[in-house]
């Protein structure tokens, strides 16, 4: 199996069988072995029928059906977890993505990269709620992680099966993989991709993204940092309320003769046990790290893996 | 005896949890079996005894001479959940029916309780409509409403005992302490589909109860327990950030207009306590944050071993 092409579905009844055919149109043409997974996330309509009746017909299409409804990146964990291909390919459910696009992402694949990450250009979505928030999130994700993607939201991406299964995927980490990806010294193209406008259903999306997004960008932050530099993060917070400290401390000292200190100096010495504090979390959060089972030495094996190939 | 049977073609497994309220073991016993006889199923009966209870456990081996039961006695006390757990894997029916050991439905309810069962994992009972005092209806109300909103599944009394469901289900999930309440909710998050059918309330049961405030205390925290568990295992700091920000962004603001009003406006600072109380906010919310990240640290470094979802089945 070279190939396993990854579709979550949510609610998509419309769209699964001109999905479908999309996809085969796309790549039978390249003469090599793929399968489709198709990943139901709980849909309450007739998804998973319309799919049923698509399999009996052609055994390359799976369709892993969940209990209820997880969300995308679970539905794409799954379906990474059941592919037996060697490139995974995944993309939305919604037609948005044109899987005609899937050649160029297996040549840039050819071409030595591991990560190939989808641009939606001229993208086809309502500017105030998807546009400029995705643009203000893409840039704020490339500020902090470090891996400048012009469009973490894209769902089209192509990657190395052995890269992409070492990393754990929860929550909504899909927006983030290319950041996680980059700890195993990944080489990440981007290519532009057609987008299209949405033909049925529903965008399942909106603004209340925004305040998850800042706090996922917040835990990998974190995260990140305890692979390269540990404690910095708390550090840098431990660093902070120590100045905040120092200044109560003077301006107690300056109104010392006004007897008006006290309030002045308690403050400071609120501050001063926070900089401690958050000091010793980040030694907690060391203790946590260096005992779980998930390290930089385990994406340095991924390292080696791709090395060898 | 109808039940002459070896153990792996028993279709339905009866438990039932002894605790501290039980009405006459051999009574009762009498009343479910002749409802379960009806049933034409192959069954089997499991008292567990959680903790020491000498007069049930009396009755029940003498009614152990004439009947077909199993008995599970608990050494100490452990649990309502963790009696039912031991009655679990000591059962091996397909469907499992739960029963308080007082009468808390009336026992005719019991067959379509388990009809019920035919298009979906789990049934409950709901005493409904209920004819108790209104203490008793008031308390009952607050908690499950309280539930409601937590969990989002519509169920209305999760005090009541009387629940079949599929043997699937306790595969999959776990339940320990004083969880057997939160069954239902944890098995709807599971993705298992779980249904209420109302059922007739015995007259025994409807005597007013006042617990100690201690018990509602606990009651509150496993309901924060479970919200917790089945909201934010996966995602801690989206729970410690709310908290954080709020008291962060409450102490922020008001250092900042403490301080402009000093500098601008000349109001004295230094014997302002509002400073104080700003401040501590401040690092209070950066506190549970910091918690958070921990939180975030520690899912991460377990993410392989998490699956966060649950297949139903996969086809081709």
């Amino acid at each position: 199996m070279e190939l396993s092409i990854i579709v979550p579905l949510y609610n998509e009844e419309a769209s699964v069988a001109p999905l479908y055919d999309a996809i085969v149109n796309a790549v039978q043409p390249l003469n090599i072995k793929f399968e489709i997974l198709f990943v139901d996330d709980g849909s309450t309509d007739n998804t998973v029928p319309e799919a049923v009746k698509l399999a009996g017909k052609d055994e390359r299409l799976r369709i892993i059906k969940f209990r209820r409804n997880y969300g995308q990146t679970p539905a794409m964990a799954a379906g990474i977890d059941h592919a037996r291909g060697n490139i995974l390919v995944t993309m939305d459910g919604d037609l948005q993505n044109d899987p005609g696009d899937i050649p160029n992402f297996l040549h840039k694949l050819q071409e030595g990269y591991d990560i190939v990450v989808g641009w939606r250009h001229k993208r086809q979505d309502k500017l105030i709620t998807r546009k400029i928030p995705s643009r203000i999130a893409n840039w704020l994700i490339g500020k902090i992680t470090g891996v400048p993607i012009k469009d973490n939201g894209c769902s089209l991406k192509a990657y190395r099966a052995d890269v992409i299964k070492n990393i754990p995927l929860y929550s909504e980490m899909h927006r983030f993989i290319p950041a996680m990806t980059s700890l195993a010294g990944t080489r990440i193209a981007e290519i532009k991709v057609r987008h299209h406008a949405r033909k049925f259903g529903e965008s399942k999306y909106g603004l209340s993204r925004i305040y998850k997004v800042m706090v996922d960008l917040l835990a990998i932050k974190t995260i990140l940092s305890f692979f390269s530099r540990p404690l910095i993060i708390y550090a840098y917070g431990a660093g902070i309320s120590a100045v905040v400290g120092l200044i109560a401390l003077i301006a107690g000292i300056t109104q010392y003769s006004a007897n008006q200190s006290i309030v002045f100096f308690s403050v400071a010495f609120l501050y001063t046990a926070l900089a401690i504090v958050l000091f010793l979390w980040g030694m907690l959060g060391e203790l946590v790290y260096r005992t779980g089972d998930l390290k930089t030495e385990h994406f340095a094996q991924i390292k080696s893996v791709k090395d060898a190939l | 005896m109808i039940n002459n049977v070896t153990d792996r073609q028993i279709e339905l497994s009866v438990i039932i949890p002894v605790t501290e309220r039980h009405d006459p073991v051999q009574q009762l016993f009498h009343i479910y079996k002749s409802e379960i006889e009806k049933l034409g199923k192959t069954y089997e009966i499991i008292y567990v005894l959680d903790g020491d209870f000498p007069e049930a456990l009396e009755e029940l081996k003498k009614l152990r001479v004439t009947e077909r039961l199993t008995i599970i006695t608990l050494a100490k006390w452990f649990g309502e959940a963790t009696a039912l757990n031991a009655a679990f894997s000591n059962s091996s029916g397909d469907i499992i029916l739960t029963l308080p050991a007082y009468q808390q439905i009336e026992a005719w309810e019991i067959s379509p309780l388990l009809d019920a069962l035919s298009n979906c994992d789990m049934v409950l009972a709901r005493r409904w409509p209920r004819n108790d005092s209104w203490f008793n209806q008031l308390q009952s109300r607050i908690f499950n409403s309280l539930l409601r909103s937590f969990s989002g599944l519509q169920i209305h009394d999760a005090g009541c005992s009387a629940r079949a469901f599929k043997r699937q289900v306790i595969n999959e999930i776990s339940i320990y302490g004083d969880l057997h309440r939160f069954l239902p909710v944890i098995a709807h998050r599971q993705g298992f589909r779980v249904t209420e059918i109302d059922a007739a309330q015995c007259e025994s049961d409807t005597f007013r109860r006042i617990y100690a405030p201690g018990l509602y205390m606990r009651r509150l925290l496993d309901i924060l327990t479970v919200f917790f568990l089945i909201k934010f295992t996966k995602k801690p700091l989206r729970f410690f950030g709310l908290v954080g920000t709020s008291l962060f962004g409450i102490g922020a603001i008001t250092t900042l207009y403490l301080v402009v009003e000093r500098l601008l406006f000349d109001v004295a600072l230094g014997d302002r306590p509002a400073l104080m109380l700003s401040s501590l906010m401040i690092i209070l919310g950066i506190q549970v944050i910091a918690i958070g990240l921990i939180g975030e640290i520690i899912i991460f470094t377990h993410a392989r071993n998490l699956k966060e979802y649950t297949v139903d089945e996969i086809i081709n």
